[in-house]
């Protein structure tokens, strides 16, 4: 497909500055839709581009650039989602978080393919995005919607008001109330008071969890980004009976894979408890161990059993793998596998019910689960080494739910935990009990028992991430085939597919889950039937490709290298005690060398002038990145 | 070249003789690694392969050891150098080269075959073993597909691992078994698939 096709439209964007109330609307041309597609690889671009990697990520200068992608909305499968990139301060790296729900295809209807959100207000504030104006005044209030152009959508900066200090189901609530139909993704009280985790959560619960983009728009004084619903415009398809056949297509096999049709529908994403347990790679008390003993009291299958009422769905998505539960006290969303880990096994904890109370804490808040029952394992690994006086134990299962709640009032302990277990550890002299990589705490695959999800750790653009890419299809699930999980050798090829391929679904965006099932040939007939001409796989991936080595410039540009490329000590040097993995530890550095040479990057895993070259970087590269890679290993790309 | 990849070449290799995909001496398979190419050796029986029997060879450009490297191995760099493949087996196996004689495109009637080839395009040329023309023909059709039947000759079969590319080739051979045998059925053959007439479109 050529780049300039005329069945590729640009994008339409709009760009609202905080401080000063001032809304335009901005274009990106063919090209880039080309070479960025929309969400994350749209969010890179600007990012890059706009050297936010110059920005304090809490200050005003920083940028917020909300995205859905080409097929948001248009009926392929699981797509029914959007991305939010900005620099995040938990990592300080370029950061995206990925959600479902309905708000990306609810901005797509009123014909925008991003929103870029400057500035920072004065005081409390939230945005209300809509063209219709019957949904616009039901919400009352001050002043009248304000468009950028006279055909676009309006756009208004509202006082938050009550809004602030509400809790993440109350915010949502209250806003649907005011503009019924709408769609919003609100900031809870964790990112009003810039916890370095909160999250962004929008309609149907679902979250941008990771890395602390609630506390970039609590920075803002953003309370929430409503998007009023009934947008007249369908997200153009130019060949919609192409596109209904593939999907159908692609629906089949997604019926036809136990993963999809079956585990994730049935337990949800709990499934993997028992199975990571058994494989010996479910980390337990800080990853001081691999296997949980009382994991099958945490497993989806109690869960199933104890708790759960009813499976749920992101919109436009027949796997269905997101759970509403109930303690009998309170109900509540999830939790997900990791939230289970995180809150439970990491933290020795077998009590399901404090678990789910744990989530609850952490969803009313609005924090990341991960990061949150990590870096309370970490505090207990510290109080455990005497560092840190009257802090939790693993095991204490009250504890891990009053700190959860105490986090998001920035009480007591709380304060410091809000901070993440990077800087815990380090303040309290132990930096290498912080199971992070790039200052992200790692998810719950412990690399020892799966060495190529080690490297895609220490690889990750946004750091310890499994959703850059997951191992966990070839080296535990046989997805799409199974590999040796402890070899060291001969995985960086099939990593950086992984990493390019994930680029490319979470730019158009798509549900990770579906490549339980499909692989990039349908994703790229699912966009050639949208564009109206073909897109070549390897098409496909050379855009994650470029996608994955933008977010590398960005990084460098940052100041990170090879060393920061790297897994807590305790991975690298302590071996698994017990267990399928036992007397297992990660070599990194011939993995990562390997990694370095697949990606055409030098030893200090900076890309090569001719890479850039390849992937059309050479100009986005930033100069001092450019200076260093400049005729440096022309040969190896 | 790591323990763990020779055992998925012999595994393989072994299996593609067992199941009539290959003769003793014929197909080929490669992984690639970064910028490097690994292939089984011309003339090797990849029912009985050995260390010494896989190649080491540059992706972009020949050394030493194309010597010993397959003949196909023309073709194999052309797909790697255009396409995602990280992994590619050629067999020889005798139902698809007998449908290929006939027909211009392979569409699957049996379920499995439907799932995961939907069309298998028939291409052809006039020199079928290790040529420019086949280096030039084939990547263009496997951008798209994932395995693509040189008439005549056999299927060369993609994927990001070695038993990927086994599957789709051990499908296709099934599939085409099928297709022979419902031939001889007259035609008489019920459709079950909803939209099984656009597979052609694939």
């Amino acid at each position: 497909m050529s780049p300039v096709s005329p069945t590729l439209r640009p994008l339409r964007g709009l760009r609202v500055d905080l401080s000063t109330g001032a809304s335009a609307e901005e274009e990106l041309s063919r090209e880039v839709a080309f070479a960025y597609l929309g969400g994350r690889g749209l969010g890179a671009y600007l990012a890059l581009r706009e050297r936010l990697y110059e920005v304090e990520p809490l200050s005003p200068e920083n940028l917020m650039i909300f995205a859905p992608g080409p097929l948001t909305g248009t009926g392929a499968p699981a797509s029914g989602r959007y991305s939010v990139t900005s620099r995040s301060p938990l990592t300080r790296t370029v950061f995206d978080g990925n959600s479902g729900g309905s708000w990306g295809v609810a901005l797509r209807r009123l014909g925008l393919d991003y929103l870029v959100v400057a500035g920072a207000c004065a005081t409390p504030g939230y945005l209300l995005v809509g063209g219709d104006s019957a949904a616009t005044a039901a919400g009352g209030g001050a002043g009248a919607p304000r468009a950028a152009s006279r055909d676009g959508p309006s756009v208004e900066l509202r006082p938050a008001g009550e809004l602030w200090g509400l809790d993440v189901p109350a915010s949502l609530a209250r806003l649907r109330e005011l503009y019924p139909g709408s769609e919003a993704g609100v900031i809870g009280p964790a990112g009003e008071r810039g916890v370095l985790f909160a999250s962004i959560v929008n309609n149907r619960g679902r979250s941008l969890g990771r890395g602390g983009l609630g506390a970039v728009m609590g920075a803002k004084r953003l309370k929430a980004v409503v998007v009023a619903g009934h947008g007249a415009h369908r997200p153009p398809v130019a060949d919609p009976e192409r596109l209904s056949f593939v999907a159908y297509e692609a629906e089949k096999l997604l019926k036809a894979n136990p993963i999809t049709s079956q585990a994730l529908p049935e337990f949800g994403t709990s499934v993997l408890v028992n199975v990571l347990n058994q494989a010996g790679a479910l980390p337990t008390r800080n990853f001081r161990a691999s296997q949980f003993e009382e994991a099958q009291a945490i497993s989806g299958e109690s869960l199933r059993r104890d708790y759960v009422q009813r499976r749920a769905a992101c919109r436009g998505c027949s796997i269905g793998c997101a759970r509403r539960t109930s303690t009998g006290d309170a109900s509540g969303e999830g939790p997900e596998y990791e939230s289970i880990w995180a809150l439970g096994a990491d933290c020795g904890v077998g009590d399901l019910k404090a678990i789910v109370e744990a989530g609850y804490a952490c969803n009313r808040a609005g924090m990341d689960t991960i990061t949150m029952g990590s870096t309370i394992a970490c505090a207990m690994e510290l109080t455990q080494e005497g560092l840190l006086a009257d802090g939790p134990r693993f095991g204490d299962a009250a504890a891990v739910v009053a700190l959860c709640e105490a986090t998001a009032r920035g009480e007591s302990l709380g304060g410091e935990l809000g901070q993440g277990s990077a800087r815990l550890a380090a303040r309290h002299g132990r930096p290498d009990l912080s199971m992070s990589v790039k200052s992200l705490e790692l998810p719950a695959y412990d690399p020892r028992g799966m060495t190529g999800q080690g490297l895609a750790f220490a690889t990750s653009n946004r750091g310890g991430c499994h959703l850059r890419a997951n191992m966990l299809g070839p080296e535990i699930l046989g997805v799409p085939k199974m590999i040796d999980r402890f070899a060291t050798l001969g995985k960086a090829g099939l990593l950086i597919n992984l990493q390019n391929l994930n680029a490319v679904l979470d730019s158009l965006s798509v549900c990770k889950f579906t490549a339980f099932a499909m692989k990039e040939d349908y994703y790229a007939r699912l966009l050639s039937a949208v564009w109206g001409e073909t897109v070549e796989p390897q098409e496909l991936l050379r855009i994650g490709e470029r996608i994955w080595n933008a977010e590398r410039l960005f990084n460098l540009a940052a100041g990170f290298a090879r060393a920061d490329d790297s897994l807590p000590r305790r991975l690298l040097e302590e071996p698994v005690v017990a267990g399928p993995a036992a007397g297992r530890v990660v070599d990194l550095p011939p993995m990562l060398d390997e990694y370095y040479i697949s990606r055409g990057w030098d030893g200090e895993g900076r890309p090569t002038a001719a890479k850039l070259e390849r992937l059309g970087l050479t100009s986005a590269a930033p100069g001092r990145v450019r200076e260093t890679t400049a005729g440096v290993g022309e040969d190896a790309a | 070249m790591s323990s763990a990849v020779l055992e998925q070449f012999q595994l393989i290799g072994r299996d593609l003789f067992v199941a009539g995909l290959v003769s003793s001496h014929g197909g080929n398979m490669s992984m690639r690694q970064g910028d490097r190419i690994l292939i089984t050796r011309r003339g090797s029986m990849l029912a009985q392969l050995e260390e010494r029997d896989i190649v080491d060879i540059g992706l972009e450009e020949n050394d030493a050891n194309v010597t010993l490297a397959s003949t196909e191995i023309v073709v194999h760099r052309a797909i790697y150098q255009q396409t995602s493949a990280l992994a590619i087996v050629h067999a020889h196996p005798p139902y698809a080269i007998a449908q290929s004689l006939a027909k211009d495109e392979i569409v699957p009637v049996d379920s499995e075959g439907s799932y995961l080839l939907h069309k298998v395009p028939v291409v052809e040329a006039q020199l079928t073993a290790g040529s420019t023309e086949v280096a030039e023909l084939l990547p263009k059709w496997l951008k798209e597909y994932d395995l693509v039947m040189l008439r005549g000759h056999g299927p060369f079969a993609i994927g990001h691992l070695l038993e990927e590319a086994y599957q789709l080739t051990s499908v296709f051979e099934m599939t085409c078994r099928i297709l022979t045998i419902s031939q001889g059925m007259g035609g008489n053959v019920k459709e079950y698939r909803k939209g099984s007439e656009r597979y052609g479109s694939w």
